[in-house]
């Protein structure tokens, strides 16, 4: 019995404020109250607790809809009492009155703008407008209505909004695709994460399943064809009944577990897709759904693209076009979940071409996923990478970073040569010993002179900025290029000249000198400056 | 279940916020070891919104009456709780095998969700905050749980990115918990009621809640969109000195770690020092907590190492810190590399390696000083004068120092570095005339703030 009708045990969520129950009474036990009435009601209800939703809700949900797309738009009453103090009868001025029509006017409305939300904000600005006594002075007929604050604020905080899929599914909402209660529920999680106004409803957790829910499932493929029935003869605005009509069904029945399940939507696939495509170069195209398999390149494919573009590299050394390539293969490799020796090769190379071009954007994703492979399968060059780790967050002064790459590493790693190499560089800078940094960076293993490079010119100036202070009254120039790992005095001077220490160097019969008794804080700007920002996502 | 009604109700006669929240409690009280198991009992999947219904809502017999609206919202948390402490009681049991703590944490967010819907909807009143305390305190105990559960067993979860995200992955549960927390956190922020009935009161617990979630997930600069939101609303807040001190303890805590992170010694002390005058006495693990910060932090701005008397009560601190501010206070520096490296681990750990490592600094212009100081006095040019200390040192001299201990002699060039370091961060006063191979060292104060 329960599981004929579940709604009729739940409690409706807004039920009448006590006191003014007898006023129902008329339409209990009726089964199909006029539908404008259902309608309006519930969706004005929390604005009006006075108006009696309990019974009229519970016969509409066991009464098919017929009716319901032409008569929902009716704009509803001003609510007759105060949010705040339901006993306290009081009348609107008609400005609020008109206000709140306008609100509600079908022209006026936004599909986007949840319904519950604009009641929300309509019930905040009237109540604020009371405590504050404002009511009569503000100019109702030119402040902007409910819906339109609601965007307003919206835009506001998609700023911040990590996702672009919110703005991207809520344009669409004028198309009844299959999607369509994606993009609602889209909608929604949107307004939860940003918003407090919104609470997140029990339906919107598709993994809470439980037997209970479970068994009332069979509710919903008739109410699912019936929707489906309807939808060709529905205008765009009825289109917006729909949903809100599922929405609020969805609340009271529990039922929207099964109707999610139904819906056509792309569902989450049990397993990793194997792709079947046979072309060994693909361009890169950033899923925005699940793959589709005659797209994907199976791991033998991807084999041999490998050996093509590592060719193609050499030969070419077109950049753009590899790093493309890579990625593609990077692609085809996650969606099939494939994780073996194969995958770390492919994101090796990468890593290298990356860091020969300075791409440091795509270098750092290529090492946030070696890290997870080196953990989870042996093989490939962990030493390697993971001293390129240590130099790159040495670059970009990633103190936290460092501290967990430290905890990471073994005790036999820390004495692997490129290891030690990488981490005497970071204790070399901590303490601020640029005499063995210097020798550290002309005697780098494997790659790492390119990561070097990059903030070597910084740990110069610091450097510099140093030896300005504590040497009295001049350095010979050589003693600068030693010290600094310049390639030659020529450099080491051009170098003082392009920092603007030109004045700092004097041609002697011993050779040239720097002043550095001369050179105040000189260089103390630009070394500020190089160690402000730090470029991590320097892609080209 | 008439135990938690009961509670309930005294609740609500009272308005005792706690009591209320204690109804909540995902574990026995220790003085009714079985009340979870006899409430999970009490009634069945088809009666249980009702039983609750008449409880909460109908009783005749009971001193208060809800609001309809506010008392079906406490039948649904309520449901939800009993549906949780079903799911506990069988986790805890082992009688399921998989993903257990996953349906615990789902069903523990439906309760929250069921909660702040009640304050969002309901008019749920101010002193009920600390319901969300509780609630938000289980919640990441269960995301903590279900992420080990699903360690074990990865499955393919539907992942359309270019790579695989491992880290996410590994914590999926805690990541929406932290979610949750954000939104119980904007309820908080947001409300508009006059201060006395604010939920405003409610909201450094969970803020110490994101904060402690957050350095869990390991993504600490989320703290910042925190502070910056409070920091945004702090005409309309009360000042943190009237909230409860616990909360104003944990919090100040969690500020003064995160600037000792981002390296901002000076404030962090000031936070830490304010954590550690407020901490309750008798809270040995919290000021350990507290000191295992501060400590570091006192190194850097002050030089000051802690005493034994201040360690005297905390062993573990005693055994973090004592063999390192010996090395410190002596100048030893092959003793401080090799405490250093032994330590290593509880350090990195405590994300306090890399601060205690300029501790290194001190340790070296320590050392100096004693060249300096055992390179004795200038002979007199007369005898009025007070005597003057040699301030011209060969860098020979320091070299040697430093040299001692280690098997090798160090070249003069890294020597002088080490020199022009100590001289650019103002620990000694001089210059260094390298042609003479001499460091000069001022005559007043040639080494700041250790009377010589």
């Amino acid at each position: 019995m329960y599981s004929h009708a579940p709604w009729a045990q739940q409690p409706p969520p807004i039920p009448p404020a006590p006191g003014t129950a007898g006023s129902y009474s008329p339409y209990q036990g009726t089964t199909t109250p006029p539908q404008h009435f259902a309608s309006a009601c519930t969706d004005m209800s929390i604005t009006a607790p006075a108006y009696h939703t309990v019974q009229v809700r519970q016969s509409f949900n066991q009464a098919p809809m017929a009716y319901a797309p032409y008569v929902h738009q009716q704009p509803p009453p001003p609510p007759a009492t105060s949010p705040e103090e339901p006993k306290k009868k009081m009348t609107w001025p008609e400005p609020v009155r008109d206000y709140v029509r306008r609100s509600f006017d079908p022209n006026n409305l936004y599909a986007d703008v949840d319904r519950s939300d604009m009641e929300k904000k309509l019930k905040q600005t009237i109540s604020t407008a009371t405590d504050n006594h404002t009511i009569d002075t503000i100019d109702w007929a030119s402040l902007p209505l409910p819906q339109q604050m609601i965007r307003t604020e919206r835009t506001r905080l998609s700023w911040q909004r990590e996702s672009v899929n919110m703005h991207l599914n809520g344009n669409g909402h004028n198309d009844l695709s299959t999607s369509k209660k994606r993009k609602s529920q889209d909608i929604r999680g949107g307004d939860d994460e940003n918003s407090s106004s919104t609470s997140t409803p029990p339906w919107r957790n598709t993994n809470s399943r439980n037997g209970l829910e479970d068994r009332v499932s069979f509710q919903s493929p008739a109410k699912d064809r019936f929707e489906k029935h309807q939808q060709p003869f529905q205008e765009d605005k009825a289109s917006k009944f729909q949903k809100n009509l599922e929405k609020r069904q969805r609340r009271f029945d529990g039922g929207y577990k099964s109707t999610y399940k139904q819906s056509p939507s792309p569902e989450p696939t049990s397993g990793p897709v194997v792709g079947t495509c046979q072309v060994l170069e693909k361009k890169y195209f950033r899923l925005t759904s699940a793959p589709i398999p005659s797209q994907v390149r199976p791991e033998s494919i991807l084999r041999q693209t490998l050996e093509l573009l590592k060719k193609k590299w050499k030969k070419e050394g077109n950049y753009s076009y590899i790093c493309d390539q890579f990625k593609s293969m990077r692609q085809d490799l996650t969606v099939q979940r494939i994780k073996n020796d194969f995958t770390i090769t492919v994101y090796e190379i990468h890593a290298r071409i990356a860091l020969e071009k300075g791409d440091l954007g795509e270098y750092n994703q290529c090492q946030t996923q070696l890290r997870a492979l080196y953990a989870q399968i042996p093989g490939g060059n962990p030493v390697e990478f993971k001293a390129y780790r240590i130099l790159y967050f040495i670059h970009t002064s990633n103190r936290t970073a460092l501290n967990d790459m430290l905890a990471d590493l073994t005790t036999a790693e820390k004495e692997a040569q490129a290891i030690k190499h990488a981490l005497d560089v970071r204790s070399a800078l901590a303490l601020g010993n640029y005499h063995r940094f210097f020798r550290l960076y002309l005697d780098v293993p494997n790659m790492g002179a390119y990561l070097m490079d990059m903030f070597v010119v910084r740990e110069r100036l610091a450097a510099l900025s140093n030896m300005c202070r504590a040497y009295k009254p001049d350095v010979s120039l050589r003693f600068i290029t030693e010290e600094l790992g310049f390639e030659s005095d020529a450099d080491a001077a051009q170098f003082i000249y392009d920092y603007n220490g030109q004045t700092l160097l004097e041609e002697r019969e011993e050779g040239i000198r720097v002043l550095t008794g001369k050179a105040g804080a000189t260089f103390e700007a630009a070394k500020a400056a190089a160690f402000k920002k730090v470029d991590i996502k320097g892609q080209i | 279940m008439d135990a938690i009604f009961e509670d309930f109700k005294n609740a609500y006669l009272n308005g005792d916020g706690y009591l209320l929240s204690r109804t909540l409690l995902p574990i026995d009280p220790p003085s009714q070891p079985d009340r979870l198991r006899a409430f999970q009992r009490s009634t069945n999947h088809a009666a249980v919104r009702n039983d609750f219904k008449y409880r909460i809502l109908y009783d005749n017999a009971s001193p208060i009456k809800l609001p309809a609206d506010e008392g079906n919202a406490w039948v649904e948390i309520y449901y939800f709780y009993w549906k949780a402490v079903g799911e506990i009681l069988s986790a805890e049991a082992g009688t399921k095998t998989k993903g257990k703590w996953s349906t615990v944490y789902e069903t523990w967010k439906e309760l929250m969700n069921q909660l702040i819907r009640g304050y969002n909807n309901c008019n749920f009143e101010a002193w009920t905050v600390p319901c969300l305390y509780v609630s938000g305190k289980y919640l990441r105990v269960f995301a903590i749980k279900a992420d080990e559960e699903n360690l074990n067993n990865p499955d393919a979860s539907t992942n359309y990115g270019d790579d695989m995200n491992t880290e996410a992955e590994k914590n999926e549960k805690l990541e929406d918990a932290a979610r949750v927390l954000n939104r119980v956190f904007q309820l908080c922020l947001s409300d508009r009621a006059p201060l006395e009935e604010s939920r405003k009161w409610g909201i450094y617990n969970i803020i110490n809640l994101l904060f402690k979630t957050y350095f869990k997930l390991n993504s600490i600069s989320l703290s910042k969109n925190i502070l910056n939101a409070i920091q945004a609303y702090r005409g309309d807040m009360p000042s943190l000195e009237a909230f409860p001190t616990a909360h104003q303890v944990t919090f100040k805590y969690y500020v003064g770690v995160i600037c000792f992170l981002e390296e901002n010694y000076v404030e962090a002390e000031k936070h830490l020092t304010e954590a550690w005058k407020l901490c309750y006495q008798k809270s040995t693990r919290n000021k350990e907590l507290i000191l295992t910060y501060l400590i570091p932090c006192h190194l850097l701005t002050t030089h000051t190492l802690p005493t034994r008397a201040l360690l005297e009560p905390y062993p573990r601190l005693q055994q973090l810190f004592l063999p390192l501010s010996r090395c410190i206070k002596t100048g030893d520096l092959q003793g401080f590399d090799a405490a250093l490296v032994a330590g290593e681990d509880e350090f990195v750990k405590r994300r306090i390696y890399l601060t205690l490592e300029r501790g290194r600094d001190i340790a070296l212009r320590n050392l100096l000083r004693r060249v300096f100081v055992a390179g004795g006095f200038e002979e007199p040019k007369d005898t009025n004068t007070a005597p003057l200390r040699r301030t011209r040192v060969p860098v020979a001299e320091f070299g040697a120092a430093i040299s001692i201990g280690s098997k090798e002699t160090m070249e003069n060039d890294e020597v002088e570095c080490l020199l022009a370091n100590m001289i650019y961060k103002n620990l000694m006063k001089g210059y260094i005339a390298r042609e003479r191979g001499i460091v000069v060292l001022s005559k007043g104060g040639a080494f700041p703030g250790t009377n010589v």
